[in-house]
């Protein structure tokens, strides 16, 4: 069989947007992709889908689950047909986030010093005040070139007539960028010519970018700035992401024990004695970081980081006390921040909000659940979450209980349906929903989108949820020059 | 075996690099360190991926192909079976066959090329771990090896060269990061230069890395440091003369490069530098086939 009669066999969800297809006939940017893959047979793509796999298996791209005290290796499903942008779309997204992030900078300068926004009248006290990440240790501290958001993912999707919403902006630490780089590669591997044929362009500039703005953050202006990766350890389920970008950057992966930390200066542990260390770029959270600040169990943190890093001594990426702008209450008035910050109109839209501590805005949720997602809002990662459309009764009934006890912790968003993507399952190509995250890096010289990104795809059939822990996998992200 | 290594890996990075671009990727660099082609012959090759891939690699008429290279290699082997263990003389054996495969040419016409490089990659490494474990110490290891540092660091210097005479020699002329990045890999180099140097690429920096960075097992200086150690054991009372010219000459080229920084290198002028070593290094390689290989 060649994969021509598979195209022809691929139908595209009603009332959905599709990133390949439209009206029956296959979108300009999909065309060459579509070209080269009708020449292949069956068997060929499964090949290829299998090459894929024994790649990212080679490579160690996995994640250990346990069972019975032995570890299996699992890899994160990946799917070989790329998930594809115009230059026009990337203009417009490249555009939004940049506002979104430029508004955000100055929002967290602003909470954390002259709260303007709360004077205004903007944004009311109780929101900032209620919210579990915001940070009083991080007051009038002034962060260096007033960087916050260094790097962001923030998650985009499209609704049914095909327009930009953010869904998220993940301001913390974000994951995943190193799928981002290693599916390009692969798509590299299985497909090879196409690629160039294609038009695509390169995100391999990610790790240099980012080392390039680490090195910038370097309090001690020396040539040599020691610049480490703070990872949590081996059975942190990004650990494969932490040893990458360390590898690409060339600095040292740490974990908090290897650092210690003396008359507000952070060294690093080595053969040869203590070195100083310039710039931590940390996949630790907020709340382990320094166990004399937050959790004093912590045993992922370093004793006294936080003292060093308001004496300036040391930079930390990103900045602590971020998850105030990334809590999904406080996501409802990013617009109103880019009116009141830049007196510009938002690019990119939000998904409209129901905030739950509001009685009429709760009311109104209840009313219509089967039509709602409710999520509390300072977890990510998919936990926590109610879908109004699949959830039964019971589960309802108990989920609006939680509610009730503490409603400013959740949100309601309108289920939005999210555009699909053709993905090779079991021989067949059939839709499945995606959403994008393009990874933004922002630096003393502003702010840079390597053109790509994550595409994270809902696998079960009808799925909207598209993380990785709740089945999801990923495609490699095209963004065609022209 | 160590210029088919050379080659290989050459080969796959700069596939690789011409796979991430989207303006045209020109090979003309790669043509330019390891064939012998006319200045137009490679401007017609150089846009051509797959032309460039099967010409070097399984290319007849290319007297520096990795197929005629293997052949060349298993000749040499087979002429000297007495001296060299029989592991490595079946690794060389099957390297050649593999190479003569058919099929080859078909694999670089449908499959994904870095798969069948890798897999041409590993012959090669089968054949130095097995030379590394079997081969005894004795005079015909020391010219193994003489042979390998002697070709890597007419290597090293042949693309520092090539790839420095893209942008005329202008030190500061470096603003494509991804140009240094690929060379770098294409030699092993680049995770121990991101070590090294945390500041971005300078081209002062990858001049001291490729020249004389003693850990950088593909650098100038490591190599005929090497060159120099297994030279030495060669000495004997029998050639006296023959062996101090030899020494004389390796000697001197070894605190040429070791006593340069990479300051001195450029005010000197980094082209005439590498010609200058890359002179002396065939002149070494002159001399040891002329004392001791020549029926004179």
């Amino acid at each position: 069989m060649q994969t021509s009669e598979l195209m022809q066999s691929y139908l595209v969800d009603a009332n959905t947007w599709d990133e390949m297809y439209s009206d029956s006939s296959v979108r300009e940017q999909y065309k060459n992709a579509v070209e080269f893959l009708e020449k292949l047979s069956i068997d060929d793509l499964n090949k290829r889908e299998d090459f894929a796999k024994r790649l990212f298996m080679s490579q160690g791209v996995t994640f250990t689950v346990y069972s019975s005290g032995e570890g299996i290796e699992k890899i994160f499903p990946f799917d070989i047909i790329p998930r594809i942008i115009t230059a026009k779309e990337w203009e417009y997204i490249e555009k939004g986030i940049k506002q979104r992030l430029k508004a955000l900078n100055l929002f967290l300068k602003d909470i954390y010093s002259n709260q303007f926004i709360i004077k205004d009248g903007v944004i009311p006290a109780a929101m900032i005040y209620s919210c579990p990440h915001y940070l009083r240790e991080m007051h009038n501290f002034p962060v260096p070139y007033d960087i916050y958001v260094h790097i962001s993912g923030i998650d985009l999707i499209r609704n049914n007539d095909g327009t930009f919403y953010v869904l998220e902006d993940n301001l913390r630490t974000p994951s995943g960028v190193s799928y981002m780089l290693e599916n390009r590669e692969i798509t590299k591997r299985i497909f090879p010519y196409l690629l160039p044929q294609s038009n695509v362009r390169s995100v391999t500039e990610y790790p240099t970018i980012l080392h390039r703005n680490l090195v910038s953050l370097s309090p001690r202006q020396i040539r040599n700035p020691t610049i480490v990766l703070l990872t949590p350890g081996i059975y942190n389920s990004a650990y494969f992401e932490h040893t990458t970008l360390a590898r690409l950057m060339g600095v040292e992966l740490v974990e908090g024990s290897d650092l210690v930390v003396d008359n507000h200066k952070v060294y690093m542990k080595t053969t040869s004695g203590l070195q100083q260390v310039d710039v931590i770029y940390r996949r630790v959270d907020d709340e382990y970081l320094d166990p004399l600040v937050f959790d004093p169990g912590s045993m992922l943190g370093v004793a006294g980081i936080m003292s060093a890093y308001r004496k300036g001594n040391v930079a930390i990426v990103n900045a602590v006390g971020n998850g105030v702008a990334d809590d999904k209450a406080v996501y409802t008035f990013v617009p109103a921040m880019i009116r009141y910050y830049l007196n510009e109109e938002p690019l990119l839209k939000n998904v409209p909000t129901y905030q739950l501590g509001k009685d009429e805005e709760r009311e109104h949720v209840f009313k219509n659940i089967e039509t709602m997602v409710i999520k509390k809002t300072n977890e990510s990662g998919g936990y926590g979450m109610l879908m109004g459309s699949a959830a039964t009764s019971q589960e309802i009934e108990n989920y609006k209980a939680e509610v009730l006890q503490d409603p400013r912790q959740f949100i309601a968003q309108p289920i939005i349906s999210l555009s699909s993507a053709p993905c090779y399952m079991d021989g067949k190509l059939k839709p499945r929903r995606v959403d994008l995250r393009p990874y933004a890096l922002c630096g003393p010289d502003g702010i840079e989108i390597v053109p790509g990104g994550l595409t994270r795809v809902a696998l079960r059939e009808g799925s909207l949820i598209v993380n990785s822990s709740q089945g999801g996998g990923s495609k490699d992200t095209w963004v065609l020059a022209q | 075996m160590e210029r088919t290594d050379g080659i290989l890996r050459m080969l796959k990075i700069n596939y690789a690099s011409s796979q991430d671009d989207t303006q045209e990727f020109s090979w003309k660099p790669v043509l330019k360190i390891f064939t012998f082609l006319e200045e137009e012959q490679a401007n017609a090759l150089a846009h051509d991926t797959r032309a460039v891939l099967q010409f070097m690699v399984i290319g007849k008429d290319n007297p520096n192909s990795v197929l005629n290279i293997i052949t060349l290699a298993r000749e040499n082997g087979r002429s000297v079976q007495d001296h060299i263990t029989k592991e490595m003389w079946q690794c060389i054996n099957d390297f050649y066959h593999i190479m003569r495969q058919e099929k080859l040419a078909d694999l670089f016409q449908q499959e994904d090329p870095i798969t069948v490089l890798d897999n041409l990659i590993k012959q090669g490494l089968l054949y130095f771990g097995t030379t590394d474990v079997t081969m005894a110490r004795g005079e015909g290891n020391s010219f193994i090896s003489i042979g390998k540092f002697l070709e890597r660091a007419i290597q090293s210097t042949d693309i520092l060269d090539v790839k420095f005479s893209d942008m005329n020699y202008e030190m500061d002329k470096i603003t494509d990061t991804t140009y240094w990045k690929y060379m770098l890999m294409s030699i092993s180099g680049y995770e121990l230069y991101l070590k090294t140097y945390r500041g971005g690429f300078e081209a002062k920096n990858v001049v001291e890395q490729i020249l004389l960075n003693e850990q950088f097992p593909r650098s100038v200086i490591y190599s005929i440091n090497h060159l120099h150690r297994y030279f030495e054991r060669l000495k004997s009372e029998h050639n006296r003369s023959d062996y101090n010219q030899i020494d004389f000459m390796i000697g001197k080229i070894k605190s040429k490069v070791k006593f340069s920084t990479p300051d001195s290198i450029i005010n000197e002028g980094l082209h005439f530098f590498l010609n200058e070593t890359k002179k002396g290094l065939f002149e070494i390689g002159n001399k040891l086939n002329h004392n001791y290989f020549a029926y004179a």
